[in-house]
C-alpha cells in the first residue's frame, strides 16, 4: 500500500484490492479472521489481535462455481462470497467465524466449511428473538466462541482485553457517525458511493487503522468546495446487502443524493454502541442481538401480551427510520432487497405499510446482485423520483 | 396562436406518437413496429405524425420522449418514464381513474392514481408471463393470429387452466393440452385466464380500487379483458385506442411544462434539438 494515499484517495485504493492490507499484515505475523455478516462480535476478535475481515461477494464477477455447491434459487449475495471463496480468493484467510443470520446464511457455513476447510472455523448461534432467555443463551453461546477462540489462538481472553476492544470499536462507531453527520446537510457532503466505499474500506483494516482513516476522510470531506452536486430528491436507502456501488450511482445520476441507508455496509453495522457491563460478554450479547436492527432476527412489541396493535407493533419495529428520515432530510425511501432474501421479503409489506402512515414515498425493488441485471430497475427508481417531485 | 406538443412513446414492440394542441385536441396519431433498429427510426414515425397534423418539427413547441426506448430520441425535450405518462394520459381519458393495468409488448404496469397523478406502482420482474410476449408466443404454438385471438376464445365453452406462469413452461402445458383433445378456444381462454390471474394478482399489492382502466396492446384483446374483468369483480373500462395512453400522457405532461413555465414567466426549457436520426454524436 502506498504510503502517499490518505482519505478518500486510500479508501479507493484499498477497495481496488480489499485484501492487500491483510495479506501484508498475514506476512507480519498476523492472523486474519474472516467474519460473515455483521452478527459476529467483532470485539472479541480485535481483543485477541486478530483482524476482522468481513466475507463480501462480488456483484461484478459472474458466479460460475458456487452452482455446485448451493441451489440457484437462494440468495445471490451468498452465492457470490461462496463462489469467490471456492475460487480461492479468500485464501488467505487464517480462519472464518460464521453466523446463524439466515437460512441461507447458517447453511452455507456449512458448505464452506466443507469446501474450503479452514484452520479455524466457528458457527455462533445467534437466537432469533430478544427476549431475555435468548440474550442468556446469546451469552452462552459467546463463552463457546471464547473458548475456541482461545484455544486457535492460545491466549487467555480477559476481561480487560474485551473492554479494550469494546473501546477501540465503539470509538470507530462513533468516527461512522460522525462522517453521517457529513451526510446531513444539502446537498450532503459526502456522496452514498463515497460512504460506502469508505465503510468498507474499513471492514477490510484492523480497528485502529480503520479509524485513523475515517479520520482521514471525515477532515477531507469537510473541508473539499466541489464534493457532491445538489440533487433535488434526497433517498434513504433500506434492506439488504449493498456492498458496492452502482445502484446508488445510479439514483445519483437520475437526479437523487443517497444521504442515509439502513443497511449492513452502512449504519445498520455500525450505529449501536456496546455499553460496558460487569461481564463484557452480556454487553456484547445485548448489542449483537437486541441493539442491531436487521430483520433476521424476529423483534414485536407485544411479546408476551395476548393481543397485537399493528400500528403500535410497526412503530415499535421501525420508528428509528422515521428518525433517520427527518435527521438527515429525506423526501423518498427505497426498500431494496436481493432476490430469494425471505428475511428482507418478509419485513417489506409492514414497512410499506408503517412508512405510510407517516407520509414518507416508498418504493420496493428487487435485484440479483448482478451489476447486469440493475438496468431494468431504472424505469422504476426513475419512475419514484418523478412521483417524489410530482 | 397554437401550441403544439408531441408525446413519443417507444414501447419494446411498438412506437407509439400523439401530437397535441394546447387545448388538448389530438392532431394526429402514428403507431408504428418498434423494431431493432428503433434507434434510427423513432423520427420517421415522429415525421409521418407531423406529415398527418400538416405540421412542421419546429412548430412542435415541446417532446417527451416515454417507454423503454426514451433514451434514444435525441429529438426530445425531456424524458418521462412510461409509468408517469400513462398515468397522466389514463387519467386525461378517466378523470376518476383510481387503478390502471397497462400490458405491454415486454412488461405489464399495475398504476395507482390519485387525482389524476400516480402515487404508486408495480411492475413485472423481468419475465415474459403475462405480458403481450406471452400471448404472441403461444399464438405461435397454435398457429393462431395475435388479433383472433379475442374472438376465438369467445367461444370457449369449457376454459382450461394454463397452470404455469412462464412462457416456455406455458408452451408446453399447451402442447400436452392440445394432445389431450382439448379444443383450441379453451386452451385460448385458459391462456388469457393466467395472464389476468397473474397480472391482477401483482396488482393487487397496489390495493385495486374502482374506476380501473385497462391499456396497452393487450387490451384490445377482448379475451384478456373479459377475464380481467372477472378477476377484478369491478367495471373494467378501456379507452378508444388503448396503445395510445403513454403517448397523450407524454403530449399533456409537455404541455404542463410549457404553460406552467410560461406561468411563471421562465424561459421553456427546451433542448436545442432537430427532427433526425440518432447518431453516435447525439
Amino acid at each position: 500500500m502506498s504510503e502517499k494515499s490518505r482519505g478518500l484517495s486510500k479508501v479507493e485504493e484499498i477497495c481496488s484490492q480489499r485484501s492487500g492490507r491483510a495479506k501484508e499484515l498475514k506476512d507480519e505475523g498476523k492472523k486474519i479472521m474472516g467474519y460473515f455478516c455483521i452478527y459476529p462480535p467483532l470485539e472479541m476478535l480485535s481483543a485477541l489481535d486478530l483482524l476482522p475481515y468481513r466475507i463480501l461477494g462480488d456483484m461484478r464477477e459472474p458466479i460460475t462455481k458456487a452452482d455446485a455447491c448451493l441451489p440457484t434459487v437462494v440468495c445471490p449475495f451468498d452465492r457470490s462470497a461462496l463462489d469467490l471463496g471456492l475460487k480461492g480468493k479468500y485464501d488467505f484467510l487464517d480462519g472464518v467465524v460464521w453466523a446463524h443470520v439466515c437460512e441461507v446464511g447458517e447453511k452455507t457455513a456449512h458448505v464452506w466449511r466443507t469446501y474450503l476447510n479452514p484452520a479455524y472455523f466457528h458457527f455462533v448461534d445467534i437466537p432469533h428473538t430478544i427476549h431475555k432467555p435468548a440474550q442468556n443463551q446469546f451469552v452462552q453461546q459467546l463463552k463457546d466462541f471464547q473458548k475456541t477462540l482461545m484455544s486457535f489462538t492460545g491466549k487467555k481472553l480477559t476481561s480487560e482485553m474485551l473492554v479494550e476492544a469494546i473501546n477501540a470499536h465503539n470509538e470507530q462507531r462513533s468516527l461512522v457517525r460522525k462522517l453521517y453527520d457529513l451526510r446531513k446537510p444539502d446537498p450532503p457532503l459526502i456522496s452514498g458511493s463515497e460512504v460506502i466505499k469508505t465503510l468498507k474500506a474499513i471492514m477490510s483494516l484492523p480497528v485502529k487503522e480503520g479509524s485513523e482513516l475515517l479520520r482521514e476522510v471525515i477532515s477531507e470531506v469537510g473541508e473539499r468546495k466541489d464534493g457532491v452536486p445538489f440533487r433535488p430528491v434526497r433517498l434513504l436507502i433500506w434492506g439488504s446487502i449493498i456492498d458496492d456501488t452502482p445502484l446508488i450511482e445510479m439514483m445519483e445520476e437520475l437526479g437523487a443524493n443517497v444521504v442515509m441507508d439502513d443497511t449492513c455496509v452502512g449504519s445498520r453495522a455500525f450505529f449501536p454502541d456496546v455499553k460496558l457491563t460487569p461481564d463484557p460478554l452480556e454487553g456484547l450479547a445485548y448489542r449483537y442481538l437486541v441493539d442491531l436492527k436487521c430483520p433476521r432476527t424476529f423483534k414485536e412489541s407485544t411479546y408476551g401480551e395476548t393481543k397485537k396493535d399493528y400500528l403500535t407493533d410497526l412503530r415499535s419495529r421501525f420508528s428509528y427510520i422515521s428518525d433517520y428520515a427527518k435527521e438527515w432530510k429525506v423526501s423518498g425511501v427505497v426498500l431494496q432487497s436481493v432476490r430469494y432474501c425471505d428475511i428482507h421479503g418478509y419485513e417489506v409489506p409492514g414497512l410499506g405499510d408503517y412508512l405510510d402512515s407517516v407520509g414518507l414515498p416508498h418504493t420496493y425493488i428487487e435485484h440479483t446482485y448482478d451489476e447486469r441485471s440493475l438496468a431494468p430497475l431504472r424505469t422504476r427508481i426513475q419512475a419514484f423520483l418523478e412521483i417524489i417531485r410530482s | 396562436m397554437t401550441w403544439y406538443f408531441a408525446g413519443v412513446d417507444i414501447g419494446s414492440t411498438m412506437t407509439k406518437v400523439v401530437i397535441m394542441s394546447d387545448g388538448g385536441d389530438i392532431c394526429s396519431q402514428v403507431i408504428g413496429p418498434t423494431g431493432a433498429e428503433h434507434r434510427r427510426l423513432a423520427n420517421r414515425v415522429m415525421q409521418e405524425a407531423l406529415d398527418r397534423a400538416k405540421l412542421s418539427f419546429p412548430e412542435i413547441s415541446y417532446v417527451v420522449a416515454t417507454g423503454y426506448g426514451r433514451l434514444n430520441v435525441p429529438f426530445a425535450d425531456s424524458e418521462i418514464t412510461e409509468l408517469t405518462c400513462h398515468a397522466k394520459g389514463v387519467a386525461s381519458l378517466f378523470p376518476e381513474v383510481k387503478t390502471a393495468i397497462d400490458i405491454g409488448g415486454q412488461d405489464a404496469k399495475g398504476l395507482k392514481i390519485k387525482s389524476g397523478k400516480l402515487i404508486d406502482f408495480v411492475m413485472n420482474n423481468k419475465c415474459a408471463a403475462g405480458t403481450g410476449r406471452f400471448l404472441e408466443v403461444t399464438a405461435a404454438t397454435l398457429g393462431l393470429r395475435l388479433e383472433d385471438l379475442g374472438t376465438i376464445s369467445a367461444k370457449s365453452t369449457h376454459r382450461v387452466k394454463i397452470s404455469s406462469t412462464c412462457t416456455i413452461f406455458a408452451q408446453q402445458e399447451i402442447v400436452s393440452r392440445l394432445s389431450e383433445g382439448v379444443a383450441v378456444e379453451d386452451v385460448v381462454a385458459g391462456l388469457h385466464d393466467a395472464i389476468a390471474v397473474r397480472v391482477v394478482g401483482m396488482t393487487r399489492r397496489l390495493k385495486i380500487e374502482p374506476v380501473v382502466v385497462l391499456t396497452g396492446g393487450v387490451a384490445k384483446n377482448t379475451g384478456v379483458v373479459k377475464a380481467v374483468r372477472e378477476k377484478i369483480e369491478h367495471e373494467v373500462f378501456v379507452p378508444p385506442n388503448p396503445l395510445l395512453s403513454g403517448a397523450i400522457g407524454g403530449a399533456i405532461l409537455g404541455r404542463d411544462i410549457v404553460l406552467g413555465a410560461l406561468k411563471e414567466g421562465k424561459p421553456i426549457p427546451k433542448k436545442e434539438r432537430a427532427l433526425e436520426e440518432v447518431t453516435f454524436f447525439n
